[in-house]
């Protein structure tokens, strides 16, 4: 059993036609489905039908999805989710549109994840015969597919716990008090060969810090700037690398203040990967190499 | 054109019409204390001390409850000036910059 990706993040807005504009102009996302205030979106490279939901109504994480291989991987993990005493329920095929029955768990953290393998298949932009390298018509930055998200926790030593134990998650990257104190601050952690497909630090339960879109390489990050510049989106900051994760990196904001990353690089892990370890007096450098310095809000400031 | 101010730091510049007061404090050189300018993480969070403002989009209750609107809080990255205002940021000092406006329209203006 195992769990694949991040599939989706469900957000809230406060308005919809101006986070369409964003997602949809800006990003590149394409409109798969709208209903009730909601707006399913994808991008091109991505197989599965939606992976971002924007919801009208309010600022913020509704609940996100992480899609496991269909051999049995939701029992195994139900019953590893219950015996963390974790609270869980089944979902029904149609709870999200385009998703099949699931598994739908209160982490630790209070975040809602929903664990699923049925989900329909639309295909990539520029298909699975003998394919162009991008489709020609990408609008604005023209984001290939999500990549990982960044959530807040009051306890993280308990939410790297339950991803490890009951997810299989392994960390690759962990922050730390001092060298004197383990206390565990973040955690960045795997379940295939990227440097995180899950990522969260120390704060408030409930919160999305951000979630990230791979680009291709520093050169499509540069771009991206371009595009962010001329639609007036307010950075947070980058063009940088992080050094957690080696990836590059530009924060910014959709139009209702949640946080978006566009990420690229970064190493890759594997099983046998053995975890690095930051200390807070170097958080500054872990998390902005390039300069060294972040403002305090930095970590706070989440949706 | 409204005169906003703001306290502690004692500033005071003029906004535009349908121009937020953190837009119009950049537009003159100031960058008060935001994050997201969208209203969305509650950073620029101010007390509205005299004047009215009024929010063009909707602001979350999540990040701003009607009961703090009533006690005079407000958001700046999203509060447009109705009347003169006068805002207390905070002791947070006005950090001095060079802000761009969004980009002006590229198509060429009649009679150029
Ligand atoms: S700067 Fe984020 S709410 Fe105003
Ligand atoms: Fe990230």
């Amino acid at each position: 059993m195992a769990v694949i990706r991040l599939g989706y993040v469900h957000v809230r807005v406060t308005d919809l036609a101006q986070a369409r504009q964003h997602y949809q102009e800006t990003l590149g996302m394409d409109a798969v489905h709208e209903e009730d205030g909601r707006v399913y979106l994808k991008s091109w490279d991505e197989d599965d039908h939606h992976s971002v939901v924007l919801e009208e109504g309010g600022v913020g994480l509704v609940k996100f999805g992480y899609k496991v291989t269909a051999d049995g991987a939701l029992d195994a993990i139900e019953s590893k989710a219950r015996s963390f005493g974790a609270t869980c329920e089944r979902m029904s095929k149609g709870d999200n549109v385009g998703v099949g029955d699931g598994l739908r768990v209160t982490l630790p953290s209070e975040h809602v994840l929903e664990l699923y393998s049925d989900v329909d298949y639309l295909g990539t932009r520029v298909g699975k015969l003998n394919p162009d390298p991008w489709p020609r018509d990408l609008r604005g930055i023209g984001v290939p597919r999500i990549n990982h998200a960044l959530i807040t926790t009051e306890d993280p030593a308990l939410l790297e716990r339950f991803f490890s134990d009951v997810l299989a998650f392994r960390p690759s990257e962990r922050l730390v008090a001092s060298h004197e104190d383990s206390d565990l601050v973040g955690s960045w952690m795997s379940c295939g060969d990227q440097p995180h497909d899950i990522a969260f630090v120390k704060g408030a339960n409930g919160k999305l810090h951000h979630f990230a879109y791979e680009i291709d390489d520093w050169s499509a990050l540069l771009r991206a700037g371009d595009v962010m510049s001329m639609d007036d989106v307010p950075i947070d900051f980058g063009p940088a690398r992080h050094g957690i994760t080696r990836g590059g990196t530009i924060y910014f904001f959709d139009p209702s203040g949640n946080r978006n990353e566009v990420f690229s690089g970064g190493y890759r892990t594997g099983p046998d990967f053995r975890p690095i370890t930051w200390t807070m007096d170097q958080a500054a450098r872990g998390i902005n190499y390039t300069h060294r310095e972040i403002d305090q809000e930095f970590l706070q400031v989440v949706t | 054109m409204l005169v906003v101010t703001v306290v502690p730091q004692d500033v005071q510049v003029r906004a535009r019409a349908g121009e937020s007061v953190v837009d119009a404090l950049r537009r003159h050189g100031w960058r008060s204390p935001y994050r997201c300018r969208r209203g969305g993480c509650g950073a620029c969070r101010a007390r509205l001390l005299s004047g009215r403002i009024r929010y063009p989009l909707p602001v979350a209750e999540s990040v701003l409850t009607p009961a703090e609107q009533a006690a005079g809080q407000c958001l700046p990255c999203r509060a447009v000036p109705v009347t003169d205002v006068v805002l207390d940021i905070g002791p947070h000092p006005l950090r001095a910059v060079l802000a761009s406006t969004p980009s002006p329209d590229p198509r060429p203006q009649e009679g150029l």
